[in-house]
C-alpha cells in the first residue's frame, strides 16, 4: 500500500512537471502579419531547425536570443534548437530530427561535418544555411551548385587570421613586447583558433623583426602550426617575446594553475586569448597587464571593459546571422539569392572591434537590444529575394558605421 | 607498530611525491616554487582535491557512488553568487550560503535516496541531470560573472585556502571519529544488516552522509567560482569529470590510513596530487600527457596498493 | 488459504513490476505518438530515425550488461568506442576495405576492453578503477590518434564508401545479430547464469567454483564486441570522426541499461534486454522533449524525473527493510 501511494504522489509529481514544461514550452510564432511589401508570406508557419554546436557559451545565447526574442517576433517562423552537437553523428540525428518535425529549412552553427549535413538535406529537401562560419574552398565548390544549399555567411579563415594579427598589431604598435597567449582550442585542431593564433604570431614577427620557429608569413605560420602538432612554445620573435603560451580547455587546478603562471607573470605586458578571455586570463590579470580576447557583446564583457579588466573585445554582434536567416526564409517562399552563375551565397563578416569602454557600451546597447537591433525587421526585409550584389552589398557593410548608416 | 614507524609511512607518500616532483622540475631547469604565486597554486589544488575526496569519499566507502557531486557544487555556487551580487554581499557571507545550499541540496539528494530506496548511482544520476538542468534554467544558460568583483576574486589567498583546509579535516575528523553518528557510519560500513538490526537509524545516517557531502562540495564550488570570476553551465552530465580527480588520493589516503587517521590521509593524498599538478602547471605539460600520467599513476598505485603483500614478499626473497 | 492469496498477490505483483521497463517504453510511444499526431510530422520519418539513433547505444548497452550482471561497472566504453572508430577509419584509409574496417574496429575494442579486465584481474584491482583510468588513458590516445593521423582536427571515411551500408536495413541486421548471440550466450549458455550467480553472490560463486576472472574476462570480451559493432556502426552513419565521437555514450549506456530496468548491482534479475528497452525509451523521450521545443534545461530536469519515476517503478521491492548500496 505504502509503495502504491508512493507511485501515486511520483505519478502526480511527473504530470505536474510536464504540465509545468508544456506551458514553458515554445510554440508556433505569431510574429508577423500579412505579406509584407518586399513579398513575404507571413501567412504560414516556417519551421527552421537550428544546430548548435554549444548551447552554454555567451555567443550562442546571444544568437540564440536574436533569433528567438527579435526574429521570431517579426517573421512568422518558429525555430527549433537541437541539444548541444559535439560531433558528426550528433549533427546528423540532429537534423533527422528536424526533417521528421517537418523544417522546411535548417542554419547551421555547427561544424564538425558540414559537407554531410548538406548532402542529407538536400536528400531530403529542405534548405541548408551555414551562420557565422564559411565551407572550404573545396567543399564550397562541390555544394555551390546544390539548389538546397542556401549558403553560408560568417567569418573565414582569411578573417579570423585578420582578427588575430589586429588584436596583437594593436599592442605591438603602442610598443608593447612582451605577450601571453592563450590558444583555446588550437591543440584539438580548430581552424578558428589556429588561424586566429597564426595572425598574432604573423603581427609578431613583422613588429619583431623576427621569425616563430622559422615561420613568418601567413602560409608558412599555418604550416608551422601544424608542424608543431598545435603544441605551441614561448619563444623570442626578434625584439618581441611569447613569454608564455597556454592552450586547451582542461578546466582543473593545472590548467588555471598555467593561466595564473602566465598572467603573474612580471615580464608580461599584454595578454591576448583567441576566445574566452573573461573565462581564462581575467580573474589572474594583473592591472598593468591589458588584456584582449575574441568575444560576444555581453553585459559581463561591457563591465569588464569599464573596469578594465578587458581592454580590447572583437565580437561578432548578435544580428550578424540575420542576413543569413533572410537568405534562408527567402530561399524556403521561392526567391532563392544565388550569384549570376546561380551559385550558393559565400560571404565574409568580419568583427565589431571594441577598444574602449564607450565603443564596448555602444556595440552593446546595439546588439542586445530586442527593439531595435543591429538589424532589424526594415533592413533584412531588402534582403528578401534581392540580387546576388545588392546582399553582398549589405552583408560586406558590416562595419558598427556601415550598419548605423544603413540604418538612416 | 611504533610511533616513529607510523608517522614514517603517514609521510612517506608525499615526502617521496614531493621529493621526486621536484627532482623532475630540478633536471629541466625549473625551480618548482619561484614565488609565493606557485604555493597558492599548490594550496589552491590541495583545497579543491580534498574537498572533493572527502565529499566523494563519505559516500563511496558506504557503497553509494554519487555522480551528482559536481552538480551539487554548480548549483551551490550559482545559488550563492547570485544571492551576493543581488545584495552585494562580500565574500565571507557567499562561502557561507555555498556551505548552506550545499547541504540542502545534499539532504535532497539523501532525501530523495531513502524515500525512493533506489541504488544510489541511480539516484545520482537523475540528481545530477536535475541540478544541472537547474542551475542551467536559472541562469537561462548564461553562467554567472563577477569578474569584476575584485573583494570576491580576492578570496582566493593561501591562508584563506588553508583555513577552509584544516576546517574540512576538523569537520571530517570530530563528524566521523568523535560522534555517535560516527561511530553508527562505521558499523554500517562494516556490516549494514547487523548494524540496522542493532537499532541504528540508517535512513537518518545516509541523511547525514549526504548532507555532509552536499556541505563540501558547496565549499568546493565557492573555491572554484571565486578563483575565475565565472561559473559556466553544464548539461548532459557535463558536471561529473570532477569526481574522478578524488580517486588517486582517497586510494592513498586509505592506505595511510592504516598507519594514522584516514582523513589526514586524505589529506596527504590531496597534497601529493598538488605536487603532480604543480609539476604539470611549472613545466607546462600538455593535456594529453598529463592524462596519461595520472591514469599510469592511478594503476600503478592500485597494483601496488592490492598486491603489496606479494611485491614485499618478492622484495624479501631477492634480498 | 490467506497465505495462498498472499503469495498470489505477490507474484502478481512482481510480475507486473518486472513489466513496468516495458511499460514505460509503451507508454512513451504512446505519448510520442500523441505529440506527433498534434504536430502533425513525419512519423515514419521519425520512426526510422529513432532506430538510427537507438541502434548504436542498443549495441554497446546490450554487451554492457554481461559486465553489470556481474556487478561490475565500465566507465570507459564510449572512449573504447571512439578510439576504435578512429583505428578502423585509419585502417579504411589505408586499405579502403570495409571489412578490413570492421575488424579493426571490432579488433581494436576487444583488446582496450580485455586490457581492462585482464590487469584487473592480474592485479587484483577493482574493475570500475580501472576503467577509470582506463577511459584517461583513451581520452589521450584519441588525441594522438588524430593527431597522428595528419588530417587536422578529423578523421574521415569517405562517404560514398559507406552510403551502400548506410541504411536500416543493414543496422537491424547488425543489431538483431548482435542481439541474438547476446540472448543466446546469455540466456542458452552457462556464461549467462554463471555470471548472474556471480553477480548475486560472489563469495558462494567462488566457493562452487566459479572463476570470477574468467567470468570477467568473457564480459569485457563480449562488450568489447559491442563496442567495434557500435563503432563501425558509428562510421557508416556519421564517417567524419573527431575527438568528441561518442562522447556521450558512456553515460547513455549506463542510462539506457537502468532505464530498462537492469539492476545496477548485476544478479539474478539481470535482463539482456534491458538495454534495448532503456535505448528506445531515452531516445523517445529526447523526441517527445524536441517536439515540445523546451529550454534545454528544464528538458534535461523533465528528463531527470521521469528516468527516476521509471526506474522506481521498474526497480520497486516493497519489502526492502535496509538501504540499498
Amino acid at each position: 500500500m505504502k509503495s502504491f501511494r508512493k507511485i501515486l504522489v511520483l505519478a502526480l509529481s511527473f504530470v505536474l512537471t510536464f504540465t509545468l514544461a508544456a506551458c514553458s514550452g515554445g510554440g508556433s510564432s505569431e510574429g508577423g502579419s500579412s505579406a509584407s511589401e518586399g513579398g513575404i508570406d507571413d501567412s504560414k508557419n516556417v519551421k527552421i531547425g537550428v544546430l548548435v554546436a554549444d548551447a552554454t557559451g555567451a555567443e550562442a545565447l546571444a544568437f540564440r536570443s536574436y533569433y528567438e526574442n527579435y526574429i521570431a517576433k517579426q517573421y512568422n517562423v518558429t525555430f527549433m534548437y537541437s541539444d548541444e552537437l559535439t560531433d558528426a553523428a550528433a549533427e546528423a540525428s540532429a537534423i533527422d530530427n528536424f526533417i521528421a518535425n517537418n523544417c522546411k529549412a535548417i542554419i547551421s552553427f555547427a561544424s564538425s561535418d558540414r559537407p554531410a549535413q548538406i548532402r542529407k538535406c538536400a536528400e531530403n529537401k529542405v534548405y541548408y544555411a551555414v551562420a557565422t562560419g564559411t565551407l572550404s574552398d573545396e567543399e564550397y565548390a562541390e555544394f555551390k551548385d546544390n539548389e538546397y544549399y542556401v549558403g553560408a555567411i560568417g567569418p573565414d579563415l582569411a578573417t579570423e587570421f585578420q582578427a588575430g594579427y589586429d588584436m596583437a598589431k594593436f599592442y605591438l604598435d603602442q610598443g608593447k613586447t612582451k605577450f601571453a597567449i592563450f590558444g583555446g582550442a588550437t591543440p584539438y585542431y580548430t581552424d578558428m583558433h589556429i588561424y586566429r593564433t597564426a595572425g598574432m604570431l604573423v603581427a609578431m614577427c613583422e613588429a619583431g623583426g623576427g621569425t616563430y620557429n622559422g615561420a613568418s608569413d601567413f602560409g608558412s605560420m599555418i604550416g608551422k602550426i601544424y608542424e608543431m602538432n598545435c603544441q605551441l612554445e614561448p619563444a623570442k620573435i626578434g625584439s618581441v617575446e611569447v613569454v608564455s603560451y597556454i592552450g586547451g580547455y582542461d578546466f582543473d587546478d593545472a590548467w588555471f594553475g598555467k593561466l595564473a603562471e602566465a598572467a603573474n607573470n612580471p615580464n608580461v605586458e599584454v595578454l591576448l586569448t583567441v576566445g574566452s578571455g573573461l573565462d581564462t586570463f581575467a580573474a589572474f590579470k594583473q592591472e598593468s597587464q591589458q588584456l584582449a580576447t575574441v568575444d560576444s557583446y555581453t553585459s559581463d564583457a561591457v563591465a569588464a571593459m569599464k573596469s578594465g579588466v578587458l581592454n580590447y573585445l572583437a565580437g561578432k554582434y548578435s544580428a550578424s546571422i540575420g542576413p543569413i536567416f533572410m537568405a534562408t526564409l527567402s530561399a524556403v517562399q521561392g526567391k532563392p539569392i544565388r550569384t549570376a552563375n546561380g551559385e550558393a551565397l559565400a560571404l565574409s563578416q568580419g568583427y565589431w572591434v571594441a577598444t574602449s569602454a564607450e565603443e564596448a557600451e555602444k556595440f552593446y546597447a546595439v546588439d542586445s537590444s530586442t527593439e531595435d537591433p543591429a538589424y532589424t525587421r526594415a533592413m533584412l526585409d531588402t534582403l528578401f529575394g534581392a540580387s546576388y550584389d545588392d546582399f553582398a552589398k549589405f552583408v560586406s557593410a558590416y562595419s558598427f558605421e556601415e550598419i548605423q548608416n544603413l540604418k538612416k | 607498530m611504533s610511533k616513529g614507524k607510523r608517522l614514517a609511512c603517514t609521510a612517506a607518500i608525499p615526502l617521496l611525491v614531493c621529493v621526486i616532483t621536484n627532482l623532475i622540475c630540478m633536471a629541466k631547469g625549473v625551480a618548482m616554487f619561484e614565488s609565493s604565486l606557485h604555493v597558492l597554486t599548490l594550496i589552491r589544488a590541495v583545497a579543491n582535491v580534498i574537498l572533493v575526496t572527502y565529499a566523494l569519499s563519505i559516500n563511496l566507502n558506504s557503497g553509494r557512488f554519487d555522480f551528482s557531486v559536481g552538480s551539487i557544487a554548480l548549483l551551490s555556487s550559482v545559488l550563492s553568487s547570485a544571492i551576493t551580487l543581488k545584495y552585494g554581499l562580500g565574500p565571507v557571507p557567499m562561502l557561507a550560503l555555498s556551505l548552506l545550499f550545499g547541504l540542502l541540496l545534499g539532504l535532497l539528494s539523501g532525501f530523495v535516496y531513502i524515500t525512493l530506496k533506489l541504488p544510489p548511482m541511480i539516484i545520482s544520476l537523475g540528481v545530477a541531470l536535475f541540478y544541472e538542468g537547474l542551475a542551467y534554467s536559472i541562469t537561462d544558460g548564461h553562467g554567472i560573472s563577477f569578474i569584476n568583483n575584485k573583494e570576491l576574486l580576492g578570496f582566493g589567498t593561501i591562508p584563506n585556502y588553508l583555513i577552509i583546509i584544516v576546517c574540512a579535516l576538523i569537520f571530517m575528523v570530530i563528524l566521523f571519529d568523535q560522534t555517535t553518528f560516527g561511530y553508527d557510519y562505521k558499523a554500517l560500513l562494516s556490516g549494514q544488516r547487523v548494524a540496522v538490526n542493532t537499532g541504528i537509524k540508517e535512513k537518518k545516517n545516509a541523511l547525514i552522509c549526504y548532507g555532509a557531502a552536499g556541505l563540501l562540495m558547496g565549499a568546493q564550488g565557492f573555491i572554484s567560482a571565486t578563483t575565475t570570476g565565472s561559473i559556466q553551465m553544464s548539461l548532459n552530465f557535463g558536471s561529473i569529470g570532477i569526481m574522478f580527480t578524488a580517486f588517486l588520493p582517497m586510494f592513498i589516503g586509505g592506505y595511510i590510513g592504516r598507519f594514522s587517521n584516514d582523513k589526514l590521509g586524505y589529506l596527504l593524498g590531496a597534497v601529493s596530487m598538488a605536487f603532480i599538478s604543480l609539476t604539470y602547471v611549472r613545466l607546462m605539460v600538455n593535456s594529453s600527457v598529463q592524462q596519461v600520467v595520472s591514469a599510469l599513476l592511478l594503476v600503478g598505485f592500485l597494483i601496488y596498493l592490492n598486491n603489496e603483500q606479494r611485491i614485499l614478499s618478492l622484495f624479501r626473497k631477492t634480498h | 488459504m490467506d497465505n495462498e492469496k498472499i503469495l498470489k498477490r505477490e507474484k502478481l505483483r512482481r510480475m507486473l513490476f518486472s513489466f513496468a521497463p516495458a511499460a514505460g517504453l509503451v507508454i512513451l510511444f504512446a505519448l510520442f505518438m500523441a505529440f506527433a499526431i498534434a504536430q502533425d510530422i513525419n512519423i515514419p520519418y521519425s520512426l526510422k530515425n529513432i532506430l538510427n539513433q537507438s541502434v548504436i547505444v542498443i549495441v554497446v548497452a546490450t554487451g554492457a550488461i554481461f559486465i553489470y550482471t556481474l556487478g561490475s561497472f565500465d566507465i570507459s566504453l564510449g572512449a573504447n568506442m571512439c578510439v576504435s572508430a578512429l583505428i578502423g577509419a585509419m585502417v579504411y584509409g589505408r586499405t579502403e576495405s570495409l571489412v578490413m574496417m570492421l575488424g579493426a574496429c571490432i579488433a581494436s575494442a576487444v583488446i582496450i576492453s580485455l586490457t581492462c579486465s585482464v590487469l584487473a584481474s592480474v592485479f587484483n584491482l577493482p574493475v570500475f578503477v580501472t576503467t577509470i583510468a582506463m577511459l584517461s588513458l583513451l581520452n589521450a590516445a584519441v588525441l594522438m590518434l588524430i593527431g597522428a593521423n595528419g588530417t587536422g582536427d578529423i578523421i574521415q571515411v569517405p562517404a560514398e564508401a559507406v552510403s551502400s551500408i548506410n541504411t536500416i536495413q543493414f543496422k537491424l541486421f547488425v543489431l538483431l545479430a548482435y542481439l541474438a548471440v547476446c540472448v543466446f550466450a546469455f540466456s542458452f549458455l552457462k556464461l549467462g547464469r554463471q555470471e548472474k550467480f556471480m553477480g548475486g553472490n560472489p563469495v558462494c560463486a567462488a566457493l562452487s567454483g566459479l572463476n570470477n576472472s574468467k567470468l570477467a574476462i568473457c564480459a569485457f570480451a563480449l562488450a568489447g564486441l559491442g563496442v567495434g559493432l557500435g563503432a563501425f556502426l558509428t562510421i557508416t552513419y556519421a564517417p567524419t570522426l573527431s575527438r568528441n565521437t561518442a562522447g556521450s555514450v558512456g553515460m547513455d549506456v549506463i542510462i539506457s541499461i537502468v532505464f530498462g530496468g537492469m539492476p545496477v548491482s548485476g544478479g539474478a534479475r539481470s535482463r539482456i534486454y534491458s538495454a534495448s528497452i532503456g535505448a528506445l525509451s531515452m531516445t523517445l523521450l529526447s523526441q517527445i522533449m524536441l517536439m515540445m521545443n523546451l529550454n534545454s534545461g528544464i528538458s534535461q530536469m523533465v528528463k531527470a524525473v521521469i528516468f527516476l519515476l521509471v526506474v522506481f517503478i521498474s526497480m520497486n521491492d516493497g519489502r526492502k527493510t535496509i538501504l540499498p548500496r
